[in-house]
């Protein structure tokens, strides 16, 4: 026993001595718990706002009301006008609100058309514009809307039955039918159903009442869903995700590569290749081109897998997908170089490229849509180069985006690259990897 | 052919080579002997280019060698102290990728991979995985990696650590060879004083990044106040000959033996005499040549391995 204690107490101060790996069962995990919690714990229930294209084009009350409250609720941001080229705020009309979905500005529009609740409707007709890109946003765009309005219009539940009623037995049998529900109604639950039976469905009333049903909901609100974008996508949802995973992989793909300079440098073969008529410039552009053109390769093969199983199209769109590549690879080989610049040991880079590549996947959209996480981890995520590529990569594969539409996501990440670039040669000029 | 000339060099508050000045002659077997972290392995990185030095110059047949000088690091070939291979592939792969960094002909470096390999008893397992290696053919194999090239001057660094004594012959017969057959300089780093007399013309004793002696292994061993030792058991007889043997030298007690450091001028016959005279047999006398060993401790009162 005594032995075993022994051996025990050896272990935890060998584990106490290495503060990496200390680092790494530590800290590492709450900052990532710390960082998906932000991520994932405030979707659909946190504080910030969804945001949605709105236009209203009806007079009616009931419209003005619907505006007033999903300006007011804290679900939505209501996007109602943009800036033109000369910098003026316009309001959106609505060829420009399907212009900026299809651009991927935001995702969904809600439109209140001018005919949206006359005096002879029966139901709240709305028109909703989507692009699907993250369909779990679209998915709960649609949900919180049709969540809100429900809340908001208990009104328009009860109003469009006894417009039913009218309907089918006429306006007098209909009429006596309603107040015999009325009474049944007020006899046994003690709810004085006269208010809302003469409440003018125009009028401006907040009464409350909370009901549900997706079947009902169509009959009382009328949403016309429009598909702007990805209509004709063979495999929306492997589409949707391949740029991401991928990225997430070509991430630890090149910092293992990258990082092979640290095992070169400890097992003594850089002292070898550099006495040999060889710089450090030498080897450090060798190794960046492998680890560029080895991520171009496996982005190839992703995607070629993706088109091959799940029938992605990779080819109508391919020389805006090569771009893209291109931009993507440049960009991970960059982050695998800075890495090796920064950490002493093999084992140093392997916890820090780990925990980088996690949180850099986590928040730059890898795995969830940006737009629903809150607005502070939003800001970090345009600071990586997985929401940049990912961002590239659905605009090529889901929107079929031209090399104008594009542009911006190269820049961004051949900037990233330069910028990293530099910063690791002047570390590696300083460090001791050479 | 190749001069060092009053070379420093530190790693920030540590100065592991401090105004160091040698000369080493072509074709020689030349070695620099010393404890660990003497600066042997410093040296070596500055002469074959991997650093530079803070002060001081070091040229090969006047070229200046540096960072820089690409043409006259390939008249070096360096053997580092670390097994410098990629295990996971084979013997010949390593050597393809070695011998391509100095942009060898496609044909002249597939020749020269069998011709060293077989030279140095690797061919039958030039397609095997280094890692299967003994230890013994990993050093060796190291060695190949750093003759490609044909270069002019081979450094080794420790290239016994941690092999056998079996292999180090190997290691030895085939640095031997190479140093005769193709006149090939060897700088050869150790801290076995063994291997350095065994295989080296001349011997430089390097010692907390400074020169402390340098000569063939004679001229070294002429800086000791003593040519001979001899070590007599402790007994009865031997304690009354003390006297009489301090005349030849210093004498010193240890727990078993009385150990006699033979200075000044006088006859050998003298002293066999006088053990002949006090009836002590030869099979109690032990005489000794002096080492590299005791000419380090005598120099810095310290010992190699310490």
């Amino acid at each position: 026993m005594k032995t075993i204690l022994q051996l025990f107490k050896k272990d935890y101060t060998l584990f106490f001595k290495d503060k990496v790996a200390m680092g790494l069962t530590f800290i590492v995990p709450i900052v990532l718990i710390y960082i998906f919690g932000k991520v994932f714990g405030s979707v659909g229930g946190g504080d910030e706002h969804l945001q949605l294209g709105f236009i209203n084009k009806s007079s009616a009350p009931v419209a003005k009301k619907l505006e007033r409250v999903l300006d007011t609720t804290k679900t939505f941001a209501l996007v109602k006008n943009y800036k033109d080229e000369t910098g003026n705020i316009v309001l959106y009309d609505t060829n420009m609100i399907k212009t900026h979905i299809k651009s991927g500005k935001f995702s969904s529009a809600l439109i209140i058309p001018e005919d949206a609740y006359t005096d002879t409707s029966k139901s709240l007709k709305l028109i909703f514009f989507y692009d699907p890109k993250n369909q779990f946003e679209t998915q709960l765009i649609d949900g919180m809307l049709q969540q809100t309005i429900m809340q908001q219009f208990p009104e328009l539940f009860q109003q469009s039955m006894t417009r039913q009623a009218e309907t089918d037995l006429g306006k007098e049998k209909g009429g006596m039918f309603n107040s015999e529900i009325a009474r049944t109604v007020n006899k046994f639950y003690k709810i004085d159903t006269s208010v809302l039976l003469n409440k003018n469905l125009n009028s401006q009333s907040d009464t409350a009442m909370s009901t549900g049903g997706n079947n009902m909901f169509k009959n009382i609100v009328n949403i016309e869903k429009q598909q702007l974008v990805g209509k004709d996508i063979a495999n929306p949802m492997a589409t949707r995700s391949v740029g991401g995973w991928a990225m997430m992989f070509l991430l630890f793909t090149i910092t293992g590569s990258a990082t092979s300079l640290l095992d070169e440098k400890k097992s003594g073969v850089m002292i070898r290749i550099l006495s040999a008529p060889v710089t450090s410039t030498h080897i450090l552009w060798s190794k960046y081109l492998f680890n560029m053109s080895l991520g171009i390769i496996q982005l190839f093969v992703m995607f070629l897998f993706g088109y091959l199983i799940f029938n992605i199209d990779i080819f109508s769109n391919l020389f805006n997908l090569v771009l893209i590549i291109l931009a993507a690879s440049t960009a991970c080989t960059a982050f695998g170089m800075l890495l090796a610049s920064l950490v002493n040991t093999p084992r140093q880079a392997n916890g820090w490229g780990t925990f980088l590549i996690l949180m850099m996947s986590a928040v730059g959209g890898a795995w969830f849509p940006v737009s629903l996480m809150p607005a502070s981890i939003q800001f970090f995520s345009k600071l990586t180069i997985v929401y940049w590529s990912v961002e590239g990569f659905l605009a090529v594969l889901w929107r079929g985006a031209g090399f104008m539409d594009i542009w911006q996501y190269l820049a961004v990440l051949f900037g990233i690259s330069i910028v990293i670039n530099l910063f690791s040669i002047y570390k590696f000029k300083r460090g001791n990897v050479f | 052919m190749i001069q060092i000339k009053n070379i420093t060099k530190r790693y920030k508050n540590i100065t592991a080579l401090d105004d160091v000045s040698l000369e080493i002659k072509s074709g020689e077997f030349f070695g620099l002997l010393g404890p660990n972290g003497a600066g042997k392995s410093t040296l070596m990185s500055l002469l074959s280019g991997y650093l530079d030095a803070d002060e001081g110059t070091i040229t090969f047949k006047d070229s200046i060698i540096s960072r820089d000088s690409m043409k006259v690091r390939k008249k070096f070939g360096l053997a580092p102290q670390s097994l410098a291979l990629y295990e996971d592939i084979s013997a010949e792969a390593n050597l393809k990728i070695f011998g391509s960094m100095y942009l060898m002909n496609k044909d002249i470096l597939k020749a020269a991979i069998e011709e060293k390999l077989y030279t140095a008893g690797l061919f039958e397992r030039k397609k095997d995985i280094v890692k299967t290696f003994s230890g013994g053919m990993k050093r060796r194999l190291n060695l190949v990696a750093a003759l490609l090239h044909s270069p002019k001057v081979l450094l080794c660094d420790e290239p016994t650590v941690g092999v056998d004594p079996q292999s180090r012959n190997a290691i030895f017969d085939y640095l031997q060879k190479i140093n005769k057959e193709e006149n090939i300089t060897v700088i050869y780093t150790t801290h076995y004083m063994e291997e350095a007399e065994r295989l080296c013309k001349r011997i430089a004793i390097i010692d907390m990044g400074k020169i402390i002696a340098q000569g063939t292994k004679d001229e070294l061993l002429n800086l000791l106040p003593y040519k001979e030792e001899i070590f007599i058991g402790k007994n009865e007889k031997t304690k009354s000959v003390l006297d009489s043997l301090g005349k030849f030298g210093e004498i010193i007690e240890h727990a078993e033996q009385y150990e006699v450091k033979l200075q000044g001028d006088f006859k050998l016959s003298d002293v066999f005499k006088l053990f002949e005279d006090s009836g002590i047999g030869y099979n109690n006398i032990d005489f000794r040549k002096p080492t590299l060993e005791e000419l380090f401790l005598n120099l810095t009162g310290r010992r190699l391995r310490d």
